[in-house]
């Protein structure tokens, strides 16, 4: 090799090793703009994440005002009511009459402190959510057999981890909620379904109703609204998914998974 | 002359120095504050350097070249950078063991090429193995930074223009230590070869950055508490 030409390679080499390190450092600050990138975005999910939580948990909230606002004016209002105009209508000199009227005012007073009572514990609604998931899908569920109106089959696994999460413990409490809310408004259905099983480290929750339906993949955003649009995102934002499927006349069936705890 | 005395080199390495007592007199780190003393170590060597050269060309027969003072500055070159080192990764591993395995690896040469060679020549392996040594440190840094989960504005980062500043000059330098001899028989003007240009830039880069760095830590230090 000609001397001429080994000059001309030290100096390349030379050069690349002066250019080296010039290449390390812009890598170094390209990659830490990104990950300030990164701390920043995760920053502004959680703050989505806490304030999804914090709506949720207002919801679940105006949810329990809203039943006891009914249960008030259509369950204990109408006792109470009742309990009044029988006891309006005791005539004293008709003693056994009477009697039978009072007895029947104290079963009417009887019957409204029980329903008070079950009042009460519905008034702890986020509470329950606390005491854990399964408590508080078994208080629902009551709530929905008192109406009369719908049979309710739930069954849970016993594999339910005994470790809770609590923020997701309320989204998934909240999502059964709107199932709910959606069967009591739009589906017409005389039997739910509520199964709670634990799958490949996921909570799965399985809501299935036997009423209209609707054809799923034919709802415009502003049918779907809140309720269908609510559940997914709300599965999506503790990192689950929700599953929604239905046909008209054939019932709905919604299916969340929850990577759980 | 006293203008004899400075030289781009030393100019560069003075202000430094003058930057870094400002900046650094007042820190809490002793490993920043060790700074000031290396540069003022430096400044003096640098000036002895040319003291003992301008007493070599005026009688070449009695006066040794000054090599060997650069030869005893390497030992505070290694001391004070690997100290800083360790302060610097200690925040991300027990850098102890690493920095007293090169130190003890750059002694032994050092023993070596004083035995073999004694101290009046240039100690080409122990400076080339501490570049080396210096560059993968800085890399190692560099890669702890990388895996680092934590956000750092690295533009007023100290420790950051600090290790910068060691890898522009060492990563330069090993080059020139590798082709020594090939490029200073590469003559640019006729009074320098291009090793002088070479070493004059890697000092600009060196001292520039470090000054930077100071600054940085002067102004993060009576900004807020955060050391790093």
């Amino acid at each position: 090799m000609a001397d001429y030409d080994i000059k001309e390679l030290v100096l390349i080499a030379t050069l690349i090793f002066l250019i080296a390190p010039a290449f390390i450092i812009s890598y170094i600050f390209v990659y830490n703009r990104r990950k300030k990138k990164h701390i920043e975005e995760k920053a502004q999910m959680q703050l989505k994440f806490e304030a999804e939580i914090a709506k949720a948990q207002l919801e679940v909230q105006e949810q329990t005002m809203q039943t006891i606002g009914a249960d008030l004016h259509d369950n204990i209002g109408q006792l109470l009511s009742l309990t009044s105009l029988t006891l309006n209508s005791i005539e004293l000199h008709k003693l056994a009459k009477a009697q039978q009227k009072i007895d029947a005012s104290i079963n009417l007073v009887l019957r409204s402190i029980k329903e008070m009572r079950l009042l009460g514990k519905l008034l702890q609604g986020d509470q329950l959510v606390a005491m854990g998931l399964p408590e508080a899908i078994r208080q629902e569920i009551n709530w929905m057999e008192r109406s009369g109106k719908y049979e309710v089959d739930y069954t849970q696994a016993d594999n339910i981890p005994m470790i809770k999460n609590a923020d997701k413990d309320l989204i998934i409490f909240r999502i059964l909620q709107e199932v709910l809310n959606n069967i009591i408004k739009h589906a017409f259905a005389s039997h739910i379904s509520i199964s709670l099983e634990y799958v490949d480290q996921k909570l799965k929750l399985q809501i299935a109703d036997n009423g209209v339906g609707f054809a799923a993949g034919n709802l415009s955003a502003e049918q779907s609204g809140m309720g269908l649009l609510n559940i997914q995102k709300r599965a999506g934002i503790i990192g689950g998914e929700a599953n929604i499927a239905s046909n008209p006349g054939a019932g709905t069936n919604v299916t969340v998974f929850i990577p759980y705890p | 002359m006293i203008s004899e005395y400075f030289t781009l080199n030393t100019s560069v390495e003075i202000i430094c120095f003058i930057v870094a007592f400002f900046c650094l007199i007042k820190d809490k780190s002793p490993a920043w504050k060790s700074m000031i003393l290396f540069l003022l170590i430096t400044c003096v060597t640098e000036l002895i350097g040319i003291y003992i050269k301008k007493l070599y060309l005026a009688d070449t027969v009695h006066v040794r070249p000054n090599v060997w003072i650069y030869n005893v500055l390497i030992i505070f070159q290694a001391g004070f950078t690997s100290f800083m080192f360790s302060h610097l990764l200690n925040k991300y591993i027990n850098s102890k063991p690493i920095i007293l395995g090169g130190l003890a690896v750059l002694f032994i040469l050092y023993v070596v090429e004083v035995y073999v060679h004694g101290v009046f020549e240039k100690h080409n392996i122990t400076t080339t193995s501490m570049s080396v040594w210096f560059v993968l440190l800085s890399l190692f840094y560099f890669y702890q930074l990388h895996k680092d989960a934590g956000y750092i504005d690295l533009k007023f980062s100290p420790a950051f223009w600090w290790v910068s500043g060691i890898l522009f000059f060492y990563f330069g330098r090993t080059a020139c230590n590798l082709f020594y001899y090939k490029l200073s028989l590469v003559v640019v003007t006729p009074k320098h070869y291009l090793t002088y240009y070479i070493y004059n830039t890697l000092n600009i880069l060196l001292y520039a950055c470090w000054s930077y760095a100071f600054i940085c830590r002067k102004w993060l230090t009576t900004t807020s508490k955060n050391l790093y």
